[in-house]
């Protein structure tokens, strides 16, 4: 802001950076704690006064390979990997469709996506259990993927409908005076000009998908068990297992980490379904 | 493609045009219109179904008219999960409020090496939120928890117990965490929108000798208005879903000290197999959820120009 360049720079941005810093550090300092308790011997982790220097094992890592957790890792990829693209490859023709073309009760249909986003997940988890246990989809991948549409699609159009409203409209005019038809002009000019934001908000959707919890719980969790729904199997009848609880913790928080790192400022904008530009 | 401009006549476009116009949109959006209502309108009707129906244990039977919410509204327990969830919502959303738009005003000084620090500080409101619980769960657990035991204890606050188990925190433990969650959200959206600032009032106003607390509250905070109360309406609604760390912190307990609506409508499903009671909250929470949506949407179109 202006009070800012007026005044001599250095001074006051160690001051405002090291505030900064220092706020981020014990934010995350239970992340820290939890990352290191992958390599804390199950002795050293319960110890009283709280030990910070520990001989690190990989005990809790090789219990976590031998219990299978790498398929709920596997399944819980792929599972995003497909609704996501699903998600993009219906959503987008639409979210065009509601930024450009004039519709009736465009409104309402819009509103109606966005209640879809709204809708509180445990409303929906009922009638998705009563309805799937009758059609059979019930612990299926299919099913998971259909549950996920509820919220990733409706965000998907939502979003990307605000990227479609950022591009000019005169190019796709010229094309239309070009005599270019509608879907060469979607296929030639539209999409280069989107393929950013799509990455981006398909990105959220995929994140989405990879944290999202209760569906996985109640509407999976035999065959199809993401790796969410494998954390809160750790609590066993012989006591909790918190080092793999970690490791999984851990395991799960890895692609939410690269993720902030690319998509930084497009996060805002999503997380906001597109009111705040970022 | 210059050459296909030579092939059409412009008698062939202008009749072409708006039977093109007519369907087009249309056909873009159906596939993800019939996609959302098999996922999210049947379901909607259905739960609007079963909640005038009497169904236990996953079977349905009679028609009972407005019975499961004679039944809800006169449950204490329906009661205790709003005033839980109005408790949560109400303190947790005005702290993260104040703490982001503080955090996002000291983001928006000189701030080096902001590429980095803006994304390490987003961790929290983008991690699973099971893995938020988990860590919490971590750092609070009984009497070996890093923060329980370093700091509850050393102040003697509480011994050796989890603040989860404790009827009279975990309630508050809960909001402790999903501020720890929230707050950057609140705090990055915040910051987005003071860089969007224009600077020439700033200018000004410094030319006039105007102090900076006088400019935050002449400038900053006018301007900002719109999006304080999209973000913060935004924020509201989602509190009042939240599902799983309160599932995997405190289940709802001790007894129904944390049991949000969300929390309760899941038991009554599953534990309780009273589906038709569960439908009867779904549907006063999601018509609930509809007129926040609503205001959501108005709000941000009017006052924000966005959408």
């Amino acid at each position: 802001m202006a009070e800012a360049q007026s005044r001599p720079e250095g001074s006051t941005a160690l001051l405002w950076t090291s505030i900064t810093v220092v706020y981020a550090a014990i934010m995350l300092f239970p992340i820290f704690w939890m990352a290191s308790m992958m390599v804390k011997p199950n002795d050293a982790m319960f110890a009283r006064p709280t030990q910070f220097l520990f001989v690190p094992t990989l005990e809790h890592f090789s219990y976590v390979l031998e219990h299978g957790f790498h398929w709920y890792l596997l399944t819980s990829f792929l599972l995003c990997t497909v609704s996501t693209a699903l998600v993009v490859i219906i959503g987008t023709p639409a979210a065009y469709a509601f930024a450009r073309f004039e519709m009736r009760a465009k409104d309402d249909l819009f509103l109606f996506i966005l209640a879809s986003r709204m809708a509180p997940p445990v409303c929906l988890v009922i009638p998705f259990y009563l309805i799937f246990a009758k059609v059979g989809l019930l612990d299926t991948f299919l099913g998971l993927t259909l549950a996920y549409m509820t919220f990733n699609l409706s965000f998907y159009i939502w979003v990307l409908r605000s990227f479609c409203r950022d591009l000019p409209v005169e190019l796709e005019e010229a094309a239309a005076l070009e005599g270019w038809s509608k879907p060469q002009i979607f296929r030639r000019v539209v999409f280069p000009l989107l393929r950013n934001g799509i990455v981006a908000t398909a990105v959220l959707c995929f994140i989405f998908a990879w944290n999202e919890f209760l569906f996985a719980f109640m509407l999976g969790g035999r065959a199809v068990q993401t790796l969410p729904v494998s954390i809160p199997k750790l609590i066993t009848s012989q006591g909790v297992r918190w080092g793999e609880m970690a490791v999984v913790g851990m395991t799960a928080l890895l692609p939410v980490l690269a993720v902030v790192f690319v998509l930084q400022r497009h996060i805002v904008r999503g997380l906001t379904l597109g009111a705040v530009k970022g | 493609m210059a050459s296909a401009s030579d092939t059409i006549t412009p008698a062939e476009g202008v009749i072409r045009a708006p039977r093109e116009r007519l369907w087009y949109p249309y056909l873009l959006i159906a596939p993800s219109m019939i996609m959302l209502v098999v996922v999210s309108l049947v379901p909607f009707l259905y739960t609007i179904y079963l909640s005038f129906h009497a169904a236990k244990f996953g079977r349905v039977t009679d028609f009972v008219g407005f019975d499961n919410y004679a039944v809800l509204l006169t449950d204490p327990r329906f009661w205790n999960s709003i005033g839980v969830a109005a408790t949560f919502v109400l303190i947790a959303v005005p702290v993260e409020f104040m703490l982001g738009l503080a955090g996002a005003l000291v983001l928006n000084q000189n701030v080096r090496g902001r590429s980095l620090l803006v994304p390490l500080l987003f961790m929290p409101t983008m991690m699973a939120p099971i893995v938020v619980g988990l860590l919490w769960k971590i750092m609070l657990a009984g009497s070996w928890g890093f923060f329980s035991y370093n700091v509850l204890e050393r102040f003697n606050l509480l011994e050796g117990t989890s603040v989860f188990a404790s009827p009279e925190y975990a309630l508050y433990a809960l909001i402790f965490v999903d501020i720890w969650q929230w707050t950057p959200f609140m705090m990055l959206a915040f910051f987005a929108g003071l860089q969007a600032l224009p600077t020439g009032p700033y200018r000004a106003a410094a030319v006039d000798g105007a102090s900076p607390l006088q400019m935050f509250f002449h400038i900053t905070l006018p301007m900002m208005t719109p999006l304080l109360a999209v973000i913060g309406l935004l924020r509201f609604i989602d509190a009042f879903k939240v599902f799983d760390t309160i599932y995997i912190l405190t289940g709802g307990g001790p007894g129904i000290a944390t049991e949000t609506p969300s929390i309760l409508a899941n038991k009554m499903t599953f534990e309780f197999w009273n589906i038709g009671e569960a439908s009867a909250l779904a549907v006063l929470v999601w018509l609930a959820f509809f007129a926040f949506c609503n205001v959501f949407y108005q709000v941000a179109k009017k006052r924000l120009n966005a959408f």
